[in-house]
């Protein structure tokens, strides 16, 4: 409360105001109020001594209007002040830390004392030629100079904004240079720019839409030697699997391999998934890394398999009875193409309870076949030998369990599902049957007998479990074992990888001298 | 973490040979071709829950094309990023060898998008390492097709300067390139790539003056 008003400084005699503008300031005015609102403060204060001293309690009803009343006044004066003080005080609302150390130098009506040593230098400085001369003179002449130096100024300053002019300074920031443009220019040219920028920055306007993204045929040479494309003009990378390629999923990322390795299925009928599968660094596949071997693909599909084999798993079984019908067909789609038994490595690879695992795998085959089928048809029409050789090893793989299962496969009801997945429209399957294979079938199917001819094997749980051939059937459990053997034997003499191709040549008769022989065991 | 400053801007084609005279005089340097094959890759699902992009650049002009990968990360924010003209973002880029292309679609990078990119640059030391790149962008009709490649914007190219820095002095740097985009006002507005600077309205006049005095002795 004892903040005094700061009023205007009142009128020096020395030097009076301009009246007009005196009579604006209303200064008498506001003077007759800030000593009223003195007074009452005054007042205010007597009351709260007499208080004191009369030790008598105050009337704090009648203080808290008094004081509501000065507060009210105070705020008055403080708004009148601030009107017409403008032009000659700075009036804080408040002291903070940021203002705090400039405002004294703001109300300070002297120079800091460096201001008047720099103020003083100057000043004997513009003097010291002059001060010889009579003031007058003195006067005339730092007129002249300031003519002089005004002049200069001015030239300058036109100098600098027609080169400004000249070469756009000055009007980067905001949109002062489109007047200078017809619109719809500057309209254009604002697109143009945001076209280029995107096209730039995220490549926005330039990425194809997915129908039009075929690569072209004839690839520049710098990707020439690094691309491989196929007919279906998806880029086929040497050495990688084709369902990597045609489907575009990675279904053999690291984790998953881990998971699935980990994991071992518990149902009766997968429980021979004891070895957990080789891991990409494991001294199995050791300098396969970079460039998957056909191996290394092989061993890329029992995963897909097992994947596969755990969603079967899942299902009902009749689901799985109807899975297994079309896995049956497309193995036989796959055994059309007339490859051979080309799963030498792997079954090198794996010894006794590896290789049963590795034709429990077969037995349940697969979706994931079906899909990249359509296309591996038209790769191989165009691929290069390695690829093919992959690729038909791929395939080729399934052959023996695939003959096996057809003779497995002989009741009533499983060739009635035969039937019925051949011709019912199913979105997976129409794809992948090509007109030349589903003409092929018929006459495979014959070729393998698969009719009611071994009653014992109609339970889908046996199906499903006998791939071993050992769980039920006694004849044909020694049979299909010397079979295995036979197979086994006949597979390790067919020797590496290189000869590939003879090897499918020469595997085909061997197989088709099993499925013979499968046949004549049948009926017993 | 290494650094670049970036700024970017537009210039009509017909003043491109002026600004490359004017660069020519500024920088001291002679100019590089520029034949760039960029190809930017998108990982698929299977390689972590957000998408990178690494940019594959293919420099054409050499006898023997070389490959460079390229990840651009993140502008750097922030009341501080703002106060500078320069946009400073994350960028780590390396030679590769022609088999990266390859290497990143079987780790599942699908391609995104492909420019051809066909002008000239300058490389010279003015402070920082500064880039200045004037190009062409073309675009592919076919996946590859560079052959093909047709300009996004004809009559319309693209003016990157750019310059490596660090953590420790990208404020110097982006200094360093502010400064020098100064010199290139009479033909080009540089800003932040995402901020529009529209062309230089009197960068005819400009073109024709630096075309008729300096012209001839720098070619």
């Amino acid at each position: 409360m004892e903040t005094q008003p700061q009023q205007p400084p009142p009128p020096p005699v020395a030097e009076k105001l301009n009246p007009k503008l005196e009579k604006e300031l209303n200064l008498e005015s506001l003077k007759t109020r800030a000593v009223s609102l003195a007074k009452a403060i005054a007042r205010i204060l007597e009351d709260f001594d007499a208080y004191g001293r009369t030790n008598t309690t105050p009337k704090w009803q009648d203080i808290l209007g008094q004081y509501s009343m000065v507060n009210l006044e105070l705020f008055n004066i403080v708004e009148e002040v601030k009107r017409v003080s403008n032009a000659f005080v700075v009036l804080p609302k408040n002291v903070n830390a940021m203002n705090a150390a400039i405002l004294p130098v703001m109300l300070s009506s002297k120079l800091l004392p460096e201001m008047e040593t720099d103020d003083n230098a100057k000043r004997e400085q513009l003097l010291q030629g002059v001060q010889s001369l009579p003031i007058p003179m003195q006067i005339e002449r730092l007129k002249a100079r300031m003519d002089m130096i005004a002049a200069a100024c001015e030239n300058a300053e036109r100098v600098l904004a027609d080169t400004r002019k000249a070469y756009g300074f000055g009007t980067r920031q905001g949109p002062s240079m489109l007047p200078t443009m017809d619109k719809g220019q500057a309209a254009k040219i604002q697109e143009q720019e945001k076209m280029l920028r995107d096209a730039v920055n995220d490549g926005k306007g330039t990425q194809l839409p997915p129908d039009q993204r075929q690569i072209t045929t004839a690839l520049p040479p710098h990707l020439a030697d690094v691309l491989i494309i196929n007919d279906a003009g998806k880029i086929a990378l040497p050495g990688q699997s084709n369902n990597i390629n045609n489907q575009g999923m990675m279904q053999v990322s690291g984790t998953q391999f881990v998971g699935r390795s980990a994991a071992s299925p518990s149902g009766p009928n997968f429980d021979n998934t004891t070895s957990p599968l080789p891991y990409s660094n494991s001294p199995r596949a050791t300098g396969m890394v970079n460039v998957p071997s056909p191996q290394h693909q092989i061993q890329q599909q029992q995963f897909q398999q097992q994947q596969q084999r755990s969603k079967l798993m899942q299902l009902p079984q009749h689901q799985q009875q109807q899975l297994l019908a079309q896995q049956q067909q497309q193995l036989r789609q796959s055994s059309m193409q007339g490859l051979g038994q080309s799963q030498i490595p792997a079954l090198h690879d794996m010894h006794g309870q590896a290789q049963q695992k590795f034709q429990t795998s077969h037995g349940q085959h697969q979706m994931p076949y079906s899909q990249p089928m359509g296309a591996h048809q038209q790769f191989q029409a165009r691929q290069l030998s390695g690829g093919h050789i992959q690729h038909s090893m791929s395939q080729g793989q399934l052959n023996p369990a695939m003959n096996r299962h057809l003779n497995q496969f002989s009741g009533g009801a499983n060739s009635a599902l035969f039937t019925s997945a051949q011709g019912s429209p199913s979105s997976q399957m129409i794809p992948n049957m090509s007109s030349m294979q589903s003409q092929t079938l018929v006459p495979r199917m014959q070729q393998f007998g698969v009719s009611g001819t071994n009653p014992q094997r109609s339970h889908s749980s046996q199906m499903l479990g006998d791939q071993m051939f050992n769980t039920s059937g006694m004849m044909q459990t020694q049979q299909t074992q010397i079979q295995q053997s036979q197979q086994q034997q006949q597979q390790q003499q067919q020797g590496g990888y290189g000869n590939m191709q003879t090897n499918q040549q020469s595997l085909q008769p061997n197989n088709m001298m099993q499925n013979a022989q499968q046949r004549h065991q049948n009926p017993q | 973490m290494s650094m670049e400053c970036v700024v970017q801007g537009i210039i009509e084609t017909q003043h491109v040979e002026a600004l490359e005279i004017l660069l020519q005089g500024l920088c001291g340097v002679q100019r590089e071709r520029l034949r760039v094959h960029e190809l930017c890759l998108r990982s698929g699902p299977n390689l972590g829950v957000v998408s990178s992009e690494v940019r594959l650049l293919c420099d054409l002009d050499q006898p023997e094309p070389t490959w460079t990968v390229k990840h651009v990360g993140g502008a750097m924010r922030g009341a501080g990023a703002d106060q500078i003209s320069v946009l400073v973002r994350n960028m780590i880029e390396s030679k590769v060898s022609k088999n990266a292309l390859r290497m990143f679609y079987a780790l599942g990078y699908k391609l995104d998008h492909e420019l051809l990119k066909v002008g000239f640059a300058f490389h010279f030391q003015r402070t920082a390492h500064i880039s200045v790149s004037v190009s062409s962008v073309n675009k592919m009709p076919k996946v590859h097709a560079i052959d093909e490649a047709v300009p996004v914007t004809p009559g319309m190219q693209i003016v990157d300067v750019t310059a490596p820095a660090t953590s420790e002095n990208y404020s110097e740097v982006a200094a360093a390139v502010s400064s020098f985009c100064e010199f290139l006002a009479p033909l080009v507005h540089l800003s932040k790539p995402s901020i529009s600077t529209g062309v230089v309205p009197t960068a005819a006049a400009a073109a024709a003056s630096l075309m008729s005095d300096g012209g001839g002795t720098t070619l």
